[in-house]
Parts: C-alpha cells; structure tokens; sequence
C-alpha cells in the first residue's frame, strides 16, 4: 500500500492559516498528487476558501479540479464516533444519552481535538490519497491537536477517573463503593443534589473506554510524528507568542516543524524608500499626507523586518514570507496568486 | 462605560484583546478610579500591555491606579468555597477543596463558576472601582457566561444554586457588568463579530457595553486621481496599497455598524506603548 503524506499547517486563530492550507493543496494537486485537505475549524472558511460550502466529515471533491478533495470535520459528531467505536453497545447508549456527555464533549478542547487526530488517522490509512493537509484547530497554536492524543489518555485513565472509580476496569459495584466516600458526601450536602453519583456513573462508563482508545491513540501520535508540520504567524506579538510556545514545546510534542511561514508580510522596499522628485500636479497638503503615509508604513514594514530576523536568529527553522494581499483571496485563482506573490512557500511547504 | 463595575473583554484571537483590555485599565486609571485588571486564562498577553514580564495570582500594582493579577483556579476554588459560599466552620473544607479540585477538570460548568465568580467577587468589593477582565475569545467566554446557568440546572437547590443565580443577576446589570467586544475591520472578524451580536441578543447573557474596531486605519486623504500622477515606485505603492484597504475597512465598518473606532498603530514596539496609545481613545468614549 502507498504511503500516505500528512501535513500538518498549525498557528493562532486569524493568521491565514486556512488560506495557507488550502493554498498547499491547490499547489499539490496542481502537482500530480491526489490531495484530501482537512479543516476542524468550525466556521465554514475552508468551504468558502475552497469555493465549496457545506462540506460535511465526508470528503467531497472539489469542482473542477483534478486530484483534490476537501473535509470539514464537525468535532462534536466525531465524540460520538469515538464513543461508538470504542465502548461497548449498551455503555455506549448510556453515554450518549448522559447530561454530562455532551456537556464534556463540548467543552474538553483535547477531546475535540483528539476526535479531528482520529478522523485524520481513518482518512490517512484508508490509503485514498497520496497527502492528507490538516488545518488544525487553532486552539493553542495547534499544540493542543499534536498532544490531544496524550490528553486524552490521561483525561479516560487519569488521576480522576483512577482517583473517583479505583484502578482497572471497575465494575458497576464500585459505583456505591465511590458514592460512599465520606468526602463525596459532604461535597454532595454542599452542592444539593446526587450530583456526584450521577458524575461518578459517568466516569465509570467513561472508563471501559480506556483500551480501545489508547491503542488508537498511540496510532494517532505515530501519524503525527510522521507528519511534516508547518507554522504560521503574523508578526503580531500574540501569534508568535503562539508559534515560539509551539516550537518550545517539541522536545514533547516530537513533532518537527519543516518551515515557519510569516503571513502578510509588508513589501521591503517600504522600509528603505527614499522618496521621488516633487511630482508636477500634486499640492503640497497631498505631497505631505504621501510622505507621511510611505514613512508610517516604512515603520511598519521596519518593525516586521526586525521581528522576523530577531526570530530567525533564535530557532533553527526555515522561514518564509508571503506577502500582504489587500483582500485575501476568496477563490481557488485568488489562492494560486497568493503562491505566486511568494517566492518561498513552495519550498517551505513542501521541502 | 468606564462607570460599570465590571468590564469583559473579548474577541477572537489576535485582534488586540490584552491591548485593549489594558488601554481601557490606563484610561480609567487616569480618571482617578481604584483598577483591578484580571486575565482569565493566559495572562502574558495583559502583563506586557501593563509594562510588567508576568502576573501572579496576588494583585500587584503595575502602574499608578491600576493592580493586575491572573485568576489562579486552585486559589479562586478555595476562595469560592470560603468567600462566596460561605461554607460553615467546622466543615472539612481542605478535604472539599481537594475533593472538588479534581472534579473541576471534568464537571461542566464547575471550572467555569469559579473563573467567573472570581471578577464577579472582586467587583463587588470596594477597594476597586473597576475590574477589567482579559477574558479568552467569545466562543469560549460564552461557555464562561453560561455557567452560572448550567450549575442552576445541575445543582436543584442550595447555596451553589443560590450563588449561581446571583452571578447571572449581575452578569445581565447593565449598570453594573459589560461586555467589550473588541474585532478589527476585515471580512472574517466582522462576519464573526456579527454572528456573536447575534448570539448574544437570542441569549442574552451579558449586557453589551461598546464594539471596538481596533486598527482602523488614517485617512489618506488623497485622491486615486493625484495617486496616479505619481512615478512608479514605493510611495506610489503604499498609497495605492493604504487606500484600497482604507476602502476594505470602510465597506466592514459600515456592515458592522455601531463600533467605537480605535487607530492602527504604525511601527511601534512594545505592547505596553499599544496600550498608553490606545488608552487615549477612551477618553471620549461613551
């Protein structure tokens, strides 16, 4: 069976991270290569990126393009996936149907994030492309998604559920043993309710999961390992904050980032503009208010410069520019001029 | 604005939150008003616009008129415990606490009572007059919001319940809790920005204070006509380049609607110069 490239395009919220990753798979499919690219992102970008709306967790190809398909993946749904397939039938049932369920499905980050690595890894083994492209959640900079596996592992066979429901596999017995604890009453007295019980139930369900996750998710980290991982950022102080978090965490992560890639990059030439001769037809208020626009975003364009190389200077990861659109592309054209206006994204997408 | 108790500020990532928050702590500073300002969840983006490396959960003064701090989830559950439930003496509250400790990872709602009721707490103490919370982005905040709601749903009755309710009181005051909705004037923060609006009028879980558009460019103030008339080259370029995307945030702008208009700063380079600068525009704010 041919193996299957994974990458992974990771970085804050709002930095062009989904432009980035649908740019990647127009250019590789453009290539030759059949290409499934992923979003988790709950807002519909990709789709309108992509010019497809409405994609669902199944694959659908994308219009009149050879070699390209796209996913969104809906996470909450996933949860449930995760729940049918690794607990037993009935437990399964009980599960779903728990008030407490959802409202963890919801809210545990990890989780969702573990559900979108789970799908990742079906799309990745069912050998039906040659490269998988993962825009991945933008919480925590996209290391959230790198360790949900191990986060996941530990939320099913944890301190909490070992602490709440004793070690191994407990069976429904234990339920009483827990609710017992003279501790868990006095919280319950406070709290006005069997609320306890009713979370000790649901953690003891939870745990009957813990094998069948934790042999997927040790699959699910070997995909990630093997993926090549990009970054993206501005260089806005917070989503560079996010990328050197990212790049500080690897020695746990074991996840290798190929190339950091600065999006929206301000021309150069704005920084070290001297300016033309007095122009004949223009007034001295307009002469001003342009002088004082190419100095302003000279500055501007300075100071990025300077944030770029301190960065360089600091981790041993390539690094690229794309340059600043005034609108940012909308449709599969707008993505290949995106990739032409850059002379280095190609190389840090894909080596 | 700056007369509420208790201000949240929110807006998905990377649309200037921190900056915002703390410009709004410096501006009620400079009015002579007593300011706690709080981040929820990662405090680095706060501590830097407040000219300090980090915060602690203890308030420490950063400036004149303002303390900041970060809310600690251990200590705010303790104090939640003893301050706000007013658990009774004699009960093993060491025992509780670490009881509950671990439950907060894993009970909806619990992690989030306890980060809300923290600013909620402090606000209605006198030694501040405002408390200006660097509150995570709006998806998040929202599940924040809702707690209160969820635990009344959870809990049937007693004290949690009772606290609960109370929290949500004060959260839907207007006089006395807002929400700053910070967005910057581009397609995607804008089509965000009017979903979360709303969001929040079918639920209403927090009185709207103000919208901020952050980063709304200068006037150029030059015609597309002159703009020709220049040679080929750098500044030609940028005015070309300021102009087109002046146009692109006054198309947005408009979309959004009502929004208090806060400048892009060219160049500067520290966050705590982000905040003194934009602090300015809240003098005249509503």
């Amino acid at each position: 069976m041919k193996r299957t490239e994974i990458m992974l395009v990771a970085g804050a919220g709002g930095v062009g991270k989904t432009t980035v990753s649908a740019t990647a798979a127009v250019l590789s499919a453009e290539g030759g290569v059949s290409t499934l690219v992923v979003t988790v992102d709950p807002a519909r970008r990709l789709g309108d990126a992509l010019g497809v709306g409405g994609l669902g967790n199944r694959p659908v190809k994308v219009a009149g393009r050879e070699n390209l398909w796209a996913a969104m993946l809906d996470v909450t749904a996933s949860w449930e996936a995760i729940v049918t397939r690794h607990a037993e039938p009935e437990v399964a049932e009980r599960l779903v149907v728990n008030p407490f369920f959802r409202a963890v499905a919801d809210r545990f980050p990890a989780a969702q994030a573990y559900a979108a690595g789970e799908q990742m890894a079906d799309f990745v083994d069912s050998g039906a492309w040659d490269r998988v492209i993962v825009d991945t959640p933008p919480s925590g900079g996209g290391i959230d998604f790198v360790l949900a596996p191990a986060a996941m592992r530990e939320l099913i066979g944890g301190r909490l559920l070992t602490w709440l429901t004793g070690a191994g596999i407990p069976g429904r017995r234990a339920l009483y043993r827990v609710t017992a604890r003279p501790m868990l009453r006095v919280a319950d007295s406070i709290l006005g309710g069997p609320l306890l019980e009713d979370i000790a139930e649901f953690m003891l369900d939870l745990r009957t999961l813990y094998d069948g996750l934790a042999s997927r998710a040790s699959e699910v980290e070997r995909h990630l390992r093997a993926a090549r991982t990009v970054l993206i950022t501005t260089a806005s102080p917070t989503p560079l904050r996010e990328v050197r978090r990212f790049l500080d965490q690897l020695p746990t992560a074991s996840v290798d980032p190929a190339a950091v890639i600065f999006n929206r990059v301000l021309p150069a030439s704005w920084a070290t503009a001297g300016e033309p001769d007095a122009v004949e037809g223009i007034g001295q208020a307009s002469w001003t208010a342009l002088h004082d626009n190419l100095a302003r975003w000279g500055a501007e364009a300075r100071h990025e410069a300077d944030t770029r190389r301190q960065f360089a200077a600091s981790y041993r990861v390539a690094v690229a520019t794309v340059p600043l659109l005034t609108s940012p592309p909308t449709d599969l054209e707008g993505l290949a001029l995106l990739a032409d206006a850059s002379t280095d994204l190609v190389g840090a997408l894909f080596g | 604005m700056l007369d509420r108790r208790l201000l949240l500020v929110s807006g998905k990532g990377g649309v200037g939150k921190s900056a915002v928050a703390a410009s709004i702590a410096i501006a009620a500073a400079r009015l002579g008003r007593r300011v706690l300002a709080l981040g929820m969840v990662d405090s680095l983006g706060l501590a830097l616009h407040l000219g300090v490396d980090s915060l602690g959960a203890d308030p420490r003064a950063v400036a004149p008129g303002i303390q900041a701090a970060v809310i600690d989830r251990a200590r705010a559950l303790d104090e939640y415990l003893k301050l706000q439930l007013r658990v009774p003496r004699g009960t093993p509250t060491r025992q509780l606490s670490k009881a509950l400790n671990v439950l907060v990872d894993t009970v909806p709602g619990v992690r989030e009572i306890i980060s809300m009721g923290k600013p909620i707490y402090e606000a209605q103490q006198s030694r501040w007059d405002l408390v200006v919370v660097d509150a995570p982005p709006l998806g998040q905040l929202l599940s924040y919001l809702r707690a209160p709601a969820t635990i009344e749903r959870l809990v049937p009755s007693g004290i949690v319940q009772n606290q609960a309710a109370s929290m949500r009181r004060f959260l839907l005051d207007a006089r006395r809790s807002g929400l700053v909705l910070v967005t910057l004037p581009e397609e995607l923060p804008i089509l965000e920005t009017v979903d979360s609006l709303d969001e929040l009028a079918t639920e209403p879980l927090v009185d709207l204070a103000l919208v901020a558009a952050n980063r709304v460019l200068p006037r150029l103030g030059v015609s597309d006509g002159v703009i020709t008339r220049l040679p080929d080259g750098p500044m030609r370029h940028a005015a070309e380049f300021h102009s087109t995307l002046e146009d692109h945030q006054r198309y947005w702008l408009d979309a959004l609607g009502d929004a208090t208009r806060l400048p892009h700063l060219f160049g500067l380079v520290t966050p705590a110069e982000v905040a003194a600068q934009l602090s300015g525009a809240w003098g005249e704010a509503r």
